[in-house]
């Protein structure tokens, strides 16, 4: 076991490395901007994708929890003069709680329930962000101008869009690593034991309760971070990216992607943002990627339960594919 | 159980008493028989779902798509011109034709995963099914309507339309009607079974297949169904329609994804609320919210004390 992640880990410090170094270089302006908020949402996948991984836990808000992140950088980028990272740990912060606020009463649920509430909360959301919108410099709390908008600090080390696409995905690797230390120390071995039965872990002094709010936490936490740095890529932030269909379509990629990996995430964000784009530029309607998606997600439950990066890994292994 | 659904009605009484506080009792008919037209859409859909979900323990996040999809043919087929009632017929051939391949083809490879799964799985032919609809019909302003539409009737002082008066007699029609269904026929005996436990079933020669069957053209008809109501009274626009499933899923949750009454009583409920709010300042522009902060209510209602689980989860 010890050996593999470490593999993995070397392999993911290095790939991140090699495309933070080169990949700015290469891409096009427009290229570097989709890339930017693919990753955004990447590091929101994860999130979704190691609930459901880890827990089997459905959460329908994940795209929800990343306007939630939005408004708060936007709001505080708008009302006071602190640094980009504060605000984004405030807005980090923030989306935690929501995420435990929004696991309170789905603490005794499972499966269906959990999947519902979060649905529910989710177009709760879409709601509220199309009446009030995101702020954008004007005055009170809503913060709303008709029209321009003031400008967006981004962090001090990365002002251009390139270095700020490498500061994304310097965020993205930390989050996996987040996520990855939490797998190996005692929240993780908690998880996979009320993964494999609540009445087990719960005789055995593990407690559900609380290490479900943790997983929600951290979930929040991710989305929040995205949001926040989507926020940052764009500098204005619109409610129909938020909408309750497109955190179900993020989960859904999230498992086509590979839950249990991080290239899994990585896929779902690159699916999300850059298959639309490629589909345009090669004159297709970008409706039919809904199609495949919705396939492709349809196989992954049926016939591929760790996804397309679970398949690569077996692949990679000489296996020809990974049977769960 | 009883008490809980007591203490919603009695709650959702008193909201809307407390919303609708002080306004004169004329503006207030108005509103609340405007809330019940959009509340029996809600309860119409989410009578669709309950149906299924009793009976093969899937949640289906398609049977919006599956309406908007049949509401399409059916206008497109109109502007053919063909005669109406032959749209409509398509239009609801078409909806019943989706449901019964999914749940011929695609949901038995899922009958043992956990309810979640196949409801996620369901998510993935809803996308199959809008993007198909939103690649065949781009955006654009359509409208289609019913010769319903032309007829009204006038009710406590607001002019209702006939066809929002069949929505909601055909919602209460359909609640009484499964009922029986369920309750005092062999298919409806043979339907609870499946739901109790769909192993035993088959060992005491339950048609699983057929009773299944069944159950997924019952639900893709009345998603069908929803689905024209919906581009007649709301709009025609696909994407709309298909996440129209939410609210109706939040009408569902109301009957605790298992009783028709309820989902009817909470769905009606809900589209009140909906529609008094529209009264209070603060709240108006919100309102649209009503169904989902109702639908997160309720499920905390249903958890307390310790005893969750849908009827049939688990």
């Amino acid at each position: 076991m010890k050996p593999r992640v470490t593999f993995g880990t070397a392999m993911l410090l290095m790939a991140a490395a090699a495309i933070m170094a080169f990949l700015p270089m290469i891409l096009g302006g427009q290229w570097i901007k989709i890339l930017t908020s693919a990753v955004c949402f990447s590091i929101a996948a994860a999130g979704a994708g190691f609930m459901y991984a880890r827990l089997g836990m459905v959460s329908l808000a994940q795209v929800g929890l990343m306007g939630v992140g939005g408004w708060v950088v936007l709001r505080l980028n708008h009302g006071f003069d602190w640094p980009f990272e504060i605000n984004l740990a405030i807005a980090a912060a923030v989306t935690t709680v929501f995420g435990w606020v929004l696991a309170l009463p789905a603490l005794r649920m499972r499966g269906l329930y959990l999947a519902l509430i979060t649905l529910m909360a989710a177009s709760g959301l879409e709601i509220v962000f199309s009446t009030f919108r995101f702020p954008n410099g004007g005055e009170g709390f809503w913060g709303v101008l008709p029209s321009v908008a003031a400008p967006f600090r981004r962090p001090l080390l990365a002002q251009s869009d390139a270095d700020y696409l490498r500061y994304v995905i310097g965020m993205l690797v930390l989050g996996f690593a987040v996520i990855e230390w939490h797998r190996q120390s005692a929240p993780g071995r908690a998880w996979a034991m009320i993964r494999r039965s609540e009445a087990a872990a719960m005789s055995s002094g593990v407690s559900v309760v609380y290490y479900k709010a943790w997983a929600f936490g951290l979930s929040g936490l991710l989305a929040g971070t995205a949001g926040g740095l989507l926020a940052g890529a764009l500098g204005l932030l619109d409610p129909a990216t938020f909408r309750a269909s497109e955190s179900i379509m993020l989960f859904a990629l999230a498992v086509v992607g590979g839950a249990r990996f991080w290239l899994g995430a990585v896929l779902a964000g690159v699916l999300y943002r850059v298959l639309p784009g490629l589909f345009n530029n090669w004159g297709w309607d970008a409706d039919l990627t809904l199609v495949f998606f919705g396939a492709a997600l349809l196989h992954a439950l049926m016939t591929a339960p760790d996804g397309i990066a679970g398949q690569i890994h077996g692949l990679l292994r000489g296996r020809g594919g990974q049977k769960s | 159980m009883k008490s809980k659904q007591a203490t919603f009605i009695l709650a959702m009484g008193l909201a809307c008493t407390l919303v609708a506080w002080g306004k004169p009792l004329a503006v207030i008919g108005l509103f609340v028989v405007s809330g019940m037209a959009v509340g029996s859409l809600y309860a119409l859909g989410g009578v669709g779902l309950v149906v299924l979900y009793r009976t093969t323990g899937v949640l289906n996040f398609a049977s919006g798509a599956m309406g908007a999809a049949g509401v399409m043919l059916a206008w497109q087929l109109g502007q053919w011109g063909w005669y109406e009632p032959m749209t409509w017929v398509a239009g609801l051939a078409l909806a019943t034709g989706l449901s019964l391949f999914y749940g011929r083809l695609i949901a038995p490879h899922l009958a043992a995963r956990d309810t979640v799964v196949k409801a996620v799985a369901t998510l993935g032919f809803a996308l199959i099914v809008l993007g198909a609809t939103s690649f065949v019909w781009d955006d654009d302003v359509r409208s289609f309507t019913l010769p319903s539409d032309q007829m009204a009737i006038r009710l406590l002082g607001l002019r209702v339309t006939v066809t929002r008066l069949i929505v909601f007699l055909t919602t209460v029609a359909l609640v009484i009607g499964i009922w029986v269904y369920l309750e005092h026929t062999r298919m409806g005996l043979q339907m609870r079974a499946l739901a109790n436990d769909r192993h035993i079933s088959s060992l005491i020669g339950v048609r699983i297949l057929k009773v299944e069957t069944i159950a997924w053209g019952m639900a893709g008809f009345i998603a069908g169904f929803t689905g024209l109501m919906f581009g007649d009274l709301v709009r025609l626009e696909p994407n709309i329609i298909t996440f129209v499933v939410i609210p109706s899923i939040a009408a569902a949750i109301c009957g605790r994804l298992d009783s028709l009454g309820m989902v009817l009583i909470g769905g009606l409920f809900i589209g009140v609320l909906e529609s008094l709010l529209t009264l209070s300042p603060w709240l108006k522009s919100v309102r649209t919210v009503a169904p989902f902060v109702v639908a997160i209510a309720m499920l905390v209602l249903l958890q307390s004390g310790n005893r969750l689980l849908f009827g049939r989860d688990e």
